[in-house]
């Protein structure tokens, strides 16, 4: 045991004086979860609007109403003209400006489909994209209620038989997908991590002779295995704790579990990549090589969790194929964790999952390690 | 330095019986035999790719043989291979010693794998230091150290566990002759406290220096006796031109 104190110790040293350690600890959270995050997610929160208001009506006024309620839309108020309108989208100030030309509402009543202007950033397109359709929704909902103000159309109205879904999103409510992804990146990242680092590190004391160095010595497999996974553990760890941070700090979610349960379900998961990342260390003799095969299993592991493409809609064989993978299980609880608040019963039958990996993975590490070249 | 072999009625420190060690069709080691003396320095030379390295990683436990039988210190190299490593130091024919961490923290930690106790670590440590004039260096990181220096660091974390046998392989190679010398006043000193020494090198100057020599070529044992009974049978003047004689493939007498 004394030995594993000595190898860990001289792992932190290391990882102390590699200044890309730290950069990956504490800036990959907050650059993987801010591109990621923006890049993935569809939602769009707090689009800068401004309202062109030349009818001056109830209806107008209804707009502007149904503008500022809601996170999607900020309404950063109303302008007399086009222009300058036009002169606050250039200047970036706003995303969209809404134009309610004068007569709008008299249109309206009279059944003549007045035209309302809406006016977009392109800049960013995907979310101006998904802006509009925000604003339609909205627009839409207001259709809704003016209709049956429009005396020819009430008429007609009265024949139809018009059903109204209302859908209601159990957990997430909002249909918030960041609320989904985020936490998700979360476990993208503590895969990549302790995967990458740990194939890459026993590769590295391979390819430099110290492992070799050490093997002459009395250490036992398990030791050796110990001294690596222990580090890696704690620096993951570190960067979850990082991340759950940036979480916080970037996108304001919530975790509605407990944070002791993540971190125990985190050290399962860990236990388990990090058995495979040694495992691939076996497998390559240079460290390109592990490079290399790391991303070959961290592609199929963050394709096959659930991430984007959720696991039911996958063909059978792959369905049975996730159940290998301890990402899967992990993705489950995090989220579970994060927007339900799942407690541990629940999450049962991922523990059994993910500790079954980690046994497998890392006997079958100490195994081939204590190994001598056959 | 042309000590006598020391005369000794202990069993062999090493005994290698037809050891041999294929890779797939080809033999890097062929039923090599030897034994070696405690208290011996005993010379493996050959030219590079001879089988001296791989030899040497069967020996130590590093690698399982295709057949044969050796023991190293009267344990069997197939079935106590943890044994094996109690009793000996290693010294890689690369640095393996951590460039990323000090002088004094490579030596902590090997005296803290080898299970040497903290306040035996801390003694070492300060010993060692003195001893290779290291303590002005000793919180440099290693990889600045120059070569001559790292060998002989390498050398003494080998022994902090004071293993009665080493195996050095070529742990001159790449150092400039002075620093050669040093390491082999080293040597020498190690067998006089009584430890036996292993080593290979492809500097045939350096042979002169050892008890005793086998030399290696293509995987197989083409001579061993003292450097003078060598000299004496082929009728050369240096161990350069035994060397050559034997690996031109002339008859041996
Ligand atoms: N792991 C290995 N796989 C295949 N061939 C090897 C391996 N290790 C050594 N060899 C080959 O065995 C031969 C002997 O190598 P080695 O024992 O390192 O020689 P030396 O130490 O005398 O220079 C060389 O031809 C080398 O290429
Ligand atoms: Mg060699």
């Amino acid at each position: 045991m004394r030995r594993v104190f000595y190898l860990v110790q001289k792992e932190f040293r290391q990882i102390r004086r590699e200044k890309a350690y730290i950069a990956i600890i504490f800036l990959m959270p907050f650059v993987q979860l801010v591109i990621l995050g923006y890049a993935i997610t569809t939602d769009v929160r707090n689009v800068g609007v401004v309202v062109v208001d030349q009818d001056h009506s109830r209806y107008s006024r209804a707009i502007l109403a149904s503008l500022e309620t809601g996170e999607t839309f900020q309404l950063l108020g109303t302008v007399p003209t086009e222009r300058a309108a036009r002169r606050l989208l250039d200047r970036g100030k706003a995303v969209v400006a809404v134009i309610v030309p004068h007569g709008f509402g008299q249109n309206l009543l009279r059944g003549e489909q007045p035209a309302l202007q809406l006016l977009l950033d392109g800049v960013d397109g995907n979310s101006s994209g998904v802006a509009l359709g925000y604003l339609q929704g909205l627009l839409a909902g207001l259709q809704l209620e003016w209709v049956r103000e429009v005396p020819e159309l009430a008429r007609q109205i009265q024949s139809i038989h018009l059903i109204v879904p209302e859908p209601r999103l159990w957990y997430n409510e909002n249909l918030v997908s960041v609320n989904h992804i985020v936490p998700g990146i979360l476990a993208v990242l503590l895969t990549m991590i302790t995967l990458f680092l740990t194939a890459m590190n026993i590769v590295r004391e391979r390819e430099i002779g110290t492992m070799e160095q050490l093997q002459v010595t009395p250490i036992r497999g398990w030791e050796l295995i110990l001294g690596k996974v222990l580090p890696f553990v704690l620096l993951g760890f570190l960067l979850l704790n990082v991340g759950i941070l940036a979480v916080q700090l970037i996108f304001a979610i919530p975790m509605q579990g407990s944070l002791l349960l993540l971190y125990l379900m985190s050290l399962l998961f860990m236990l388990s990549t990090l058995g495979l990342g040694i495992l691939i260390s076996t497998l390559a003799h240079t460290q390109q090589q592990a490079m290399f095969i790391a991303w070959f299993f961290s592609i199929f592991t963050i394709l096959l969790s659930g991430f984007f493409i959720p696991i039911e809609n996958m063909p059978d064989v792959i369905q049975y194929l996730t159940y290998s993978n301890p990402l899967r299980y992990f993705m489950t609880v995090i989220r579970a964790i994060y927007q339900k608040g799942s407690e541990l019963p629940v999450l049962l039958d991922e523990v059994a999952g993910m500790a079954l990996i980690a046994g497998i993975t890392i006997s079958t590490a100490v195994i081939r390690l204590r190994k001598r070249n056959v | 330095m042309s000590d006598p072999v020391p005369v000794t009625t202990l069993p062999p420190a090493v005994v290698v019986d037809r050891l041999t060690r294929n890779f797939g069709t080809f033999t890097a080691v062929d039923q090599v035999s030897f034994n070696v003396s405690p208290g011996e320095i005993f010379g493996f030379l050959g030219a590079n790719g001879a089988g001296k390295t791989t030899t040497i990683r069967m020996l130590c436990g590093l690698l399982l043989p295709t057949s044969g039988n050796a023991t190293v210190h009267g344990n069997d190299i197939y079935t106590q291979p943890n044994r094996i490593k109690a009793c000996i130091g290693y010294m890689s024919q690369r640095f393996s010693l951590y460039e990323d961490l000090t002088v004094r923290e490579n030596i902590q930690f090997y005296g803290g794998i080898y299970g040497l106790r903290r306040e035996t670590i801390m003694q070492k440590t300060t010993e060692l230091l003195q001893e290779l004039d290291l303590v002005d260096k000793a919180d440099q990181l290693t990889g600045a150290l120059p070569l001559g220096w790292k060998q002989r660091l390498a050398l003494s974390t080998s022994l902090l566990h004071d293993p009665p046998l080493l195996f050095l392989d070529e742990p001159t190679s790449g150092v400039d002759p002075q620093s050669r010398r040093r390491f082999w006043l080293l040597i020498h000193r190690l067998a006089a406290e009584g430890k036996t020494i292993f080593v290979t090198t492809h500097y045939m100057d350096e042979a002169e220096y050892c008890h005793r020599i086998s030399i290696m070529a293509q995987g197989r044992l083409v001579e061993l006796d003292t450097p003078s009974a060598l000299r004496d049978k082929y009728d050369c003047d240096t161990m350069q031109e035994v060397f050559l004689r034997t690996v031109s493939g002339s008859p041996s007498l």
